[in-house]
């Protein structure tokens, strides 16, 4: 006679409960954009014209090539479980995303380029044991495009642009699970990439007068599918359970619509303006496919379309030397139930300043410094449970960032 | 325009000094007090027995002493409460999970037979724990060291119970610590121990619970005697009353395998009119168990039972060896199929029958009777922790009980609630528990003492460490993993 002991299911599904945040769009691809609190679609009279209108293209002359680097150096911390206060402060990391910008003017009216940037990315990293550890641990997602551009002048005063983005990405998650009766937990990383998500842009600058210039940009969705794999230590008692093999999931970044106007006040003042519309509502869920075992993980993110206010202005000091100046608000896409430490968001304040020096006739060179000021958020209706059944994620979170960048261009 | 232009700097330099720095205002810590309403557990003692202690899965260790009862309600409020810590593993014999087959829905556990030390042992004052792992109520006023225990003096074994030592440490009865302390609130959860011996025995060992009244001893004047004391410190006090044996999985759990995997038919050709096993105090057995008698809990096997269910049949006496009888008691043959002959029966110690069911049953109504009626004479708040159990055990056939959107049940490992020894709760139970103390605390005594959120308790159901080899999956317990169960 064989005796089963008790009916025994365990569910130990992976809460891969949330990877991204607002905060994961990078803006930062060129040092003069961003020293002017990245206005710069009405303006885009360098390189990096390929990623913020393309349309402005035609503006530069021969050839130009534009490489930089911005150096950024966020801060997280999280306070709680409410009503505690205790604090975690996420691990200081520095990322280092580059930008490259090729141009060719064919004619007066028709310029190419190619360009290499990261549309989106970011990271978090918290401590393997904190409060928050069945929420995040660490997650890290980089996205590159390569984008052919070509920009075509209809009329005199009104430039069009179009490029494709060839893009690919990776990413790492990795969080602890609780099991429902036993002591310990598991420990499970995902990592997955995508070699070729393919999305377009579109650009158009016109200049009714000599001083005033309006610009419009369009950058589309990105549809990313990770093909990975999750690795899941545990007891090895529950080996069989845990999530051991493939993971597939999917990621859509949003389109951002970029409207800007600059004007020339006096020969030597630009002063630019910028709404960019951030179409965030394409992330509605995080879908993660576990094939061994065969599992789902779905939790929703519900992010909300936001959008960023931008002012900037540039001042010729000298003949070669510029001073620039920007401020932007941009507003934060999560709903505050859905904030999970993997990147805590928040409304931010960017405040920039920067210069550009032209060395040479060909060589110029652009350094920005950036700071973005996270507006403290008290979360207390969470909907992301930090242990299981129902433990709402309560706390207040403060986010702000370092970015300094630099941009050598050469023209030709 | 170098006007603007400074403006436009000044501006935003104004801004940025303002601004510019993390937006960081302090918040305010919660403000924990001891003090809520009427009730004050600036001076917090918890008198009682393993259930008290923390003891789980077998053992008095650190990391189950951290969730007893106790120190979660003194967390809630911020108070001192001072336990007799002991290392993990603990006191000796710790239930561990040694493999687990899902799909079979099977279990191993293994007996750990590794001990930690004391942590706490040179604390001066009395714990605030003063929870005694087999305590009876007797040792509450009378008790002061191993051998002047209730277990020492008064059974047929005479065993020392070194627990008494650990925590007593020379310096008085439970009662009398208490007092030291000052106390200005009380728990007290006393009792289970003088009917669980025994009905976990099978009715066995001992032979009788306490008697509820009569004769030289008993329950309601030793009961009275001790509430007496415990109103003469003048602090508030929340008395809880016994747990039925037929809300926990050491009662419940093995009882409904037997019937679902037992050839019924079978045995019916073979001629047996079921399983033949001891009643009370019998050596052959005229006890008819069937499935349905199994099913329906009419009648009760322990968890230690699950052992011999797979021998059933057989001509054995396993359970002989496994007990070190020196010899067979006699009528009594092993030659005969073990479980289907009178004399080979099912034995006496791995069942309740009908009348020891009723005998313990009746027993802890009385004693409840006697815990509700002083209670409510001395103005002791009551936890109904038997109601309770016996509400959750209700829903057990219906989906469970959900605390915090945590799922429980009084189900046998996979309900949450109790431990591998089926008897005392996990980190989870005791933070059930708690909950019901506070909220008895806060009715009784117009307090607001906050509920504890049971989803932030971790489970604690240990997965040994060593690594086995899953060469055995058949249900089994290593002889003597039960020989150390104190309550």
């Amino acid at each position: 006679m064989k005796v089963k002991f008790f009916a025994f299911i365990v569910s130990i599904i992976i809460v891969a409960s949330e990877t991204f945040a607002g905060g994961f769009q990078l803006n930062e691809h060129g040092a003069r954009a961003m020293a002017m609190g990245g206005a710069f679609t009405a303006i885009s009279n360098d390189p990096s014209a390929i990623y913020f209108n393309g349309a402005g293209l035609t503006q530069l002359s021969g050839i130009h090539l534009m490489l930089g680097t911005t150096m950024i150096a966020p801060t997280f911390s999280f306070r709680g479980v409410s009503p505690d206060i205790t604090e975690y402060d996420a691990a200081k990391q520095t990322f280092f995303p580059t930008h490259f910008f090729a141009t060719y003017r064919y004619d007066k009216d028709l310029a190419f380029g190619l360009g290499f940037f990261s549309p989106f990315g970011l990271a978090s990293k918290w401590d393997p044991n904190w409060v928050g550890k069945y929420l995040a641990i660490e997650t890290k997602l980089q996205t590159f495009v390569i984008t052919p551009e070509v920009a075509y002048n209809l009329m005199d005063n009104l430039t069009v642009s179009a490029g494709l983005e060839y893009s690919f990405a990776t990413v790492t998650i990795s969080q602890k699970t609780p099991f429902p009766v036993f002591a310990g937990d598991a420990f499970t990383t995902l990592t997955g990439k995508d070699n070729s998500a393919w999305g377009f842009n579109l650009g158009a600058l016109y200049k009714p007068v000599d001083d005033l210039s309006i610009g419009v940009s369009f950058h589309s969705q990105v549809k990313y599918n990770f093909t990975g794999t999750a690795t899941t230590t545990g007891p090895v008692q529950l080996a069989s359970q845990l999530p051991n093999g493939g993971a597939t999931a999917d990621l859509t970044t949003p389109i951002n619509l970029a409207v800007g106007v600059a004007y020339r006040f006096i020969p030597d003042l630009l002063v630019s303006f910028d709404f960019q519309y951030v179409g965030w509502s394409s992330y509605d869920s995080l879908t993660v496919d576990f094939s061994s075992p065969k599992s789902v993980k779905s939790s929703p993110r519900l992010y909300d379309n936001s959008y960023i206010l931008r002012l900037g202005a540039q001042y010729t000091l000298l003949q070669d030397l510029q001073v620039r100046a920007g401020i932007y608000y941009d507003k934060d896409p999560v709903k505050p139930e859905y904030l999970n430490p993997s990147l805590p968001d928040a409304n931010r304040l960017g405040f920039s300043v920067g210069v550009g020096y032209k060395i040479t006739n060909n060589i110029n060179l652009d350094a920005a410094y950036l700071f973005i000021r996270g507006s403290q958020l008290t979360v207390t209706d969470s909907q992301e449970n930090y242990a299981q059944g129902i433990s709402p994620f309560n706390g207040t979170y403060n986010t702000a960032a370092n970015l300094v960048s630099l941009t050598l261009s050469y023209g030709l | 325009m170098k006007k603007i232009m400074s403006l436009i700097f000044t501006v935003f330099l104004t801004v940025v000094v303002f601004w510019g720095c993390q937006d960081k205002t302090n918040l305010t810590a919660p403000v924990l007090n001891p003090k809520s309403g009427n009730a004050d557990l600036t001076r917090f003692v918890a008198i009682g027995n393993s259930l008290t202690a923390g003891w789980q899965n077998g053992a008095l260790y650190a990391s189950s002493q951290n969730y007893s009862f106790g120190n979660q309600i003194a967390k809630q409020v911020g108070t001192t409460f001072e336990q007799p810590l002991v290392s993990d593993p603990g006191t000796g014999g710790r239930m561990e999970i040694k493999t687990l087959d899902i799909a079979k829905g099977e279990i191993d556990i293994y007996y750990d037979p590794k001990t930690g030390s004391p942590e706490n042992s040179t604390y001066a004052k009395p714990y605030n724990n003063l929870g005694i792992p087999g305590a009876l109520l007797y040792d509450v006023l009378y008790a002061t060291s191993s051998t002047t225990c209730a277990s020492a003096l008064f059974s047929s074994s005479h065993t020392p119970n070194p627990m008494f030592d650990l925590i007593l440490r020379g310096q008085g009865s439970q009662f009398a610590q208490a007092k030291a302390l000052h106390p200005t609130f009380v728990t007290l959860w006393i009792g289970n121990n003088d009917v669980l011996g025994f009905a976990t025995s099978g009715g066995f060992s001992p032979s009788a619970p306490t008697p509820v009244s009569g004769g030289l001893y008993n329950f309601q004047s030793a009961f009275t005697q001790l509430a007496d004391s415990i109103a003469s410190l003048g602090a508030k006090v929340v008395v809880a009353n016994i747990p039925d044996v037929d809300a926990i999985p050491y009662f419940t759990t093995v009882g409904p395998v037997v019937a679902m995997e037992t050839p019924w038919g079978a045995l019916k050709l073979l001629g047996a009119p079921g399983i033949i096993y001891q009643k009370h105090g019998e050596i052959v057995g005229s006890g008819v168990a069937d499935s349905l008698s199994l099913l329906t809990g009419q009648l009760l096997m322990t968890l230690p039972a699950i052992n011999y269910a797979t021998l059933i049949g057989k001509p054995t006496g396993q359970y002989y060896r496994d007990n070190n009888y020196p010899a067979l008691p006699p009528g009594i043959d092993t030659t005969k199929p073990f479980g289907l002959h009178p004399q080979n029966p099912w034995p006496d110690a791995l069942i309740l029958d009908a009348s020891e069911i009723a005998t313990t049953e009746n027993t802890i109504a009385s004693y409840n009777s006697i815990i509700s009626s002083l209670a409510n004479a001395k103005g002791f708040g009551l936890v109904d922790i038997n109601g309770f159990f016996n509400s959750i055990r209700q829903k057990d056939f219906t989906g469970g009980v959900y605390f915090n959107g945590v799922n429980f049940s009084t189900a046998y490992i996979t309900g949450g609630i109790f431990g591998l020894d089926g008897i005392h709760p996990t980190n989870q139970g005791q933070a059930i528990e708690a909950n019901e103390f506070i909220k008895v605390i806060n009715s009784k005594f117009g307090a607001n003492i906050p509920l504890i959120n049971v989803a932030t308790i971790p489970g604690s159901l240990i997965l040994a460490k060593k690594a086995f080899l899953k060469e055995k999956l058949m249900p089994h317990f290593e002889p003597g993993s039960f020989k150390h169960l104190l309550y």
